[in-house]
């Protein structure tokens, strides 16, 4: 159980508990999208188990936040070469992520990072299911754009379904 | 004479992106830099017209590896434009979550990012491979420094609970009792991690330059104090700007600066160059095990100075915790803040070394001026001339050679020249 999961009064130790991580860095555009979810989520009654996490831009530390639940619904940006707001439901298994274990910085692919080292050490991580959301555009600024703005709704319920 | 020609771009295992030019014709250098094709820009604009009260939680974002020192640094730099000045207990905690990134921060560079090249290996992943043992203790450290930080700030990465003048959740007794067993524990990890570092063969190369970082009476700095070099400066924070003298360069987004010298180099090395006999003892010991003597002036050691700070920050973090627990932690209050127009300088000595903000508020409390010096922007000028100079020291090498002594070289500065975007980019199988 994470420091902060006890911090905010979640004592909740079931191994069927399900987390869901937002990622992204808001202060670049639609590259926010994971965090902006996670806010609109604050919001929400969450199902029993269902607990949210804003990962920001945590790069390798993603290991340790994954440590310990059953299932990790992770949300983020992902070029796909779609359209704009198009998000898409995969698992590791469906996707290669890219980046060769020779290019190793930790911001810009820390999830395939991760999932590299934690297969070569032998680590068994949480079920993993992702939600990429296709950018209009990832660069300084606040605020995402119309187009991914628009998909929250549709995102945010599609999280929950898969969460529950 | 040689004929070299290296253009090495996007430097792997460097935090963000950064390209390495070379060109020599006949021994004669025509080009040698390393050019940053992206830099944190628009700071200004993120927090202007933004109340005081969101200006840590928007800068903590900039960067994803450094969240609480820019939420650390914006704080101190609010709270002196509204003359907040925050109790004792708050003061401790920031202190302890601000080791926590330290630790966190050079765990990942020294061993994610400069240890491969020792081994001969692309990155961490082949290296779990060969010595399982070795990224294992990195793990185990890296996880003990995010639990730090969470205990704090409330979250692993980007404090919550970081408020101006307080925090706004704190740790109950038992999490620090626990957190100081584990530190303690983390000793053991910090002798092999010192014992596997002074094995390493650090690349020989000196080039004399000036070191920059806080220093304060009391204890090793990392939060406020003076701004010092070890050519004998000493400044008020407030009057940062006569330290960096900042400069655009044609080739680069980041400004360049520059002090006494042509250039200057924050940092771990620098602080340690500064700050030596506020090292705690063991961390003095794992220095002389390590072959790191002030002043030292050989940038690759900038590692070593890291490894140097994490047995420093695990040992003062003990003592922090004892502190604490013998004070009796309390529910912290949140201060009444008379908001006034105003102007605060903050400084703090983050992982890649000294940071500055500076911001501007109205009556309302609203910021309508600010200003951001991060530290890789300060080291660009002194990186880029050390490359000038190790080039002809090693230009009869292989070509391959050079180009990882250069990335090694970059390496060891520990830039983070995008805290930035990291979506993913899917391909569908």
């Amino acid at each position: 159980m994470s420091a902060w999961r006890e911090a905010n009064g979640e004592s909740d130790s079931s191994s069927f508990a399900t987390l869901i991580l937002g990622m992204g860095n808001p202060l670049r555009g639609d590259d926010g999208v994971g965090c902006c979810m996670v806010e609109e989520l604050m919001h929400l009654e969450l199902p029993h188990g269902v607990h949210v996490l804003d990962g920001g831009a945590g790069g390798l530390g993603l290991l340790n936040l994954m440590e310990g639940w059953k299932r990790v619904v992770i949300v983020d940006a992902a070029e796909m070469g779609r359209e704009p707001g198009e998000f898409v439901r995969f698992t590791p298994a469906d996707v290669r992520l890219a980046s060769a274990p020779d290019r190793f910085s930790l911001h810009h692919a820390g999830l395939s990072e991760v999932l590299a080292l934690a297969n070569a050490l032998d680590r068994t991580l949480p079920e993993m299911v992702i939600f990429g959301v296709q950018p209009a555009s990832v660069g300084w600024g606040e605020g995402l754009s119309p187009a991914v703005e628009a998909a929250l709704p549709a995102l945010i319920a599609a999280v929950l379904k898969e969460a529950t | 004479m040689t004929t070299l020609k290296i253009d090495v771009h996007h430097v792997t295992r460097v935090e963000g992106h950064g390209d390495i030019v070379v060109d020599t014709r006949n021994g004669e250098i025509k080009e040698c830099r390393f050019e940053v094709v992206e830099a944190p820009r628009f700071f200004e604009a993120f927090v202007r017209g933004r109340p005081y009260h969101e200006l840590s939680h928007i800068t903590s974002r900039i960067c994803g590896i450094c969240s609480v020192g820019h939420a650390t640094t914006s704080l101190r730099a609010t709270e002196k434009a509204l003359g907040v000045e925050p109790p004792e207990q708050t003061m401790l905690l920031r202190k302890l979550n601000f080791h926590g990134e330290i630790i966190d921060s050079h765990v990942l560079h020294t061993y994610y990012l400069v240890a491969p090249d020792f081994f001969g290996v692309g990155s961490v992943i082949p290296l779990a491979a060969t010595h399982r043992e070795v990224v294992e203790r990195a793990l185990r450290i890296k996880k003990l420094s995010g639990d730090l930080c969470a205990m704090i700030g409330g979250r692993h990465t980007h404090p919550v609970a970081m408020a101006v003048g307080c925090f706004t959740h704190t740790p109950t007794a038992g999490e620090l009792r626990e957190m100081q067993a584990r530190l303690v524990d983390a000793r053991a990890d910090m002798d092999e991690t010192v014992a596997l570092f002074a094995t390493l063969p650090w690349p020989e190369f000196e080039r004399e330059t000036e070191y920059v970082s806080l220093k304060k009476d009391d204890e090793y700095a990392f939060i406020d104090g003076t701004v010092v070099t070890t050519d004998g400066f000493s400044y008020p924070i407030e009057d940062y700007r006569d330290v960096t003298n900042e400069e655009c360069v044609p080739f680069s987004t980041a400004k360049w600066t520059h002090h006494n010298r042509e250039s200057y180099m924050v940092g771990a090395l620098a602080r340690v160059n500064n700050n030596f006999d506020q090292l705690h003892p063991r961390a003095q010991e794992a220095a002389g095990k390590l072959g790191l003597k002030p002043i030292c002036y050989n940038p690759f050691l900038n590692s070593a100075a890291q490894v140097v700070e994490m047995v420093h920050c695990v040992e003062d973090s003990i003592r922090i915790i004892d502190e604490l627990l013998t004070r009796g932690i309390q529910p912290e209050q949140i201060p009444e803040i008379k908001v006034q127009a105003g102007e605060g300088v903050g400084s703090c000595d983050v992982p890649r070394g000294i940071l500055f903000h500076n911001y501007v508020y109205d009556e309302d409390g609203i910021c309508v001026k600010a200003n951001c010096i991060i530290p890789t922007n300060q080291n660009m000028a002194n990186l880029n001339h050390d490359m000038q100079a190790l080039v002809p020291q090693i230009m009869d090498k292989p070509q391959d050679e050079i180009r990882l002594m250069l990335e090694m070289l970059v390496r060891a500065y520990d830039p983070c020249i995008s805290c930035s975007a990291h979506f993913l980019t899917v391909k569908f199988v």
